[in-house]
């Protein structure tokens, strides 16, 4: 088992998760798509507040919910010319679409509730991306990948 | 499965294999997601392409019918050990073991390490021990099937 293999617990919901493909694609791409982001002042995730002050009991609906957003509006703005780099992509944003799929499934089974402050956090999240170009922002948000898989 | 409901059923070139004169191609890393995937190919020949040969139906990972491992089991005096055959960075293995005629008591090691032989325990003189093992694959949770039983006898 690597780190990235394992039982992850996000409030009611116990999910086994393989997150070290992801990581290793990130990591492999992180660079470079880093360089595409000049902003460097904003925080699509973190801004004004850290994804650490989430409720336990929130992490469930907001996890299922942070995945949804990077398959659903992040990673079909991130076309690059670089084949390399795309690839890369691809197998993230399918392992997201898995690992989404499994958190859809125990959000329904546990019931999970979003609270009042996670709601507030996830809108956050939206304006800060709603706030850049699309593309500016997709690449932001793709590049801070590892914020939210420090944060799982 | 992401490019065909989130990106206008766009397909993923595998540069290695964009073009490739061989006849085999490791698109290991490009369907490391437990969902199902299309794979699609073409002959060229200069300017002149063929028609698209797609794969019927899907591949998903999670789906694969893993191998049992190919092992070799060694009484070393007393020491009862085993080698196993290097499968991959994802595969870990399930090795148990027993001594004959004492089925009830067997015993369990996994190892995801094959680079050196594998130290199972001591046995006693004269007795034999029997030895099985399986791999696992904990990114798709799958296992295999047990290998065929291997006996060895120690010595004395």
């Amino acid at each position: 088992l690597t780190a990235g293999d394992k039982i992850f617990h996000f409030g009611a919901c116990r999910v086994f998760l393989s997150t070290t493909e992801i990581r290793a694609g990130f990591t492999a791409i992180k660079a470079n798509i880093q360089s595409r982001d000049p902003i460097r002042t904003l925080s699509i995730l973190s801004h004004p507040h850290s994804l650490h002050k989430v409720k336990s009991s929130d992490r469930c609906c907001i996890t299922h919910q942070l995945f949804t957003f990077y398959v659903d509006k992040v990673f079909k703005h991130c076309r690059t010319e670089d084949p390399f780099v795309n690839r890369k992509i691809s197998s993230i944003a399918n392992s997201f679409l898995s690992v989404r799929r499994k958190l859809g499934q125990c959000r329904e089974q546990n019931n999970c509730v979003c609270g009042e402050e996670s709601t507030e956090k996830f809108k956050q999240i939206l304006a800060n991306y709603e706030g850049l170009n699309v593309t500016s922002a997709a690449m932001k948000s793709l590049g801070e990948l590892d914020i939210l898989l420090d944060w799982m | 499965e992401y490019e065909r409901e989130h990106a206008n059923g766009s397909w993923i070139p595998i540069s290695e294999c964009s073009p490739t004169t061989a006849t085999v191609c490791n698109v290991t890393e490009d369907i490391s997601a437990s969902v199902a995937y299309k794979l699609r190919v073409r002959a060229e020949l200069g300017a002149t392409r063929s028609q698209w040969g797609t794969m019927k139906g899907f591949f998903n990972r999670a789906m694969t019918s893993l191998t049992p491992p190919l092992l070799r089991v060694l009484a070393d005096g007393h020491h009862l050990l085993v080698e196993l055959a290097d499968m991959g960075p994802s595969f870990q293995f399930r090795v148990l073991y027993w001594r004959k005629g004492q089925e009830s008591r067997v015993q369990q090691k996994v190892t995801k390490e094959v680079s050196s032989v594998l130290h199972l325990g001591t046995m006693e003189a004269g007795a034999e021990y029997c030895v099985k093992a399986q791999t696992h694959v904990e990114a798709i949770s799958r296992s295999s099937s047990f290998s065929p039983t291997q006996c060895v006898r120690a010595q004395g």
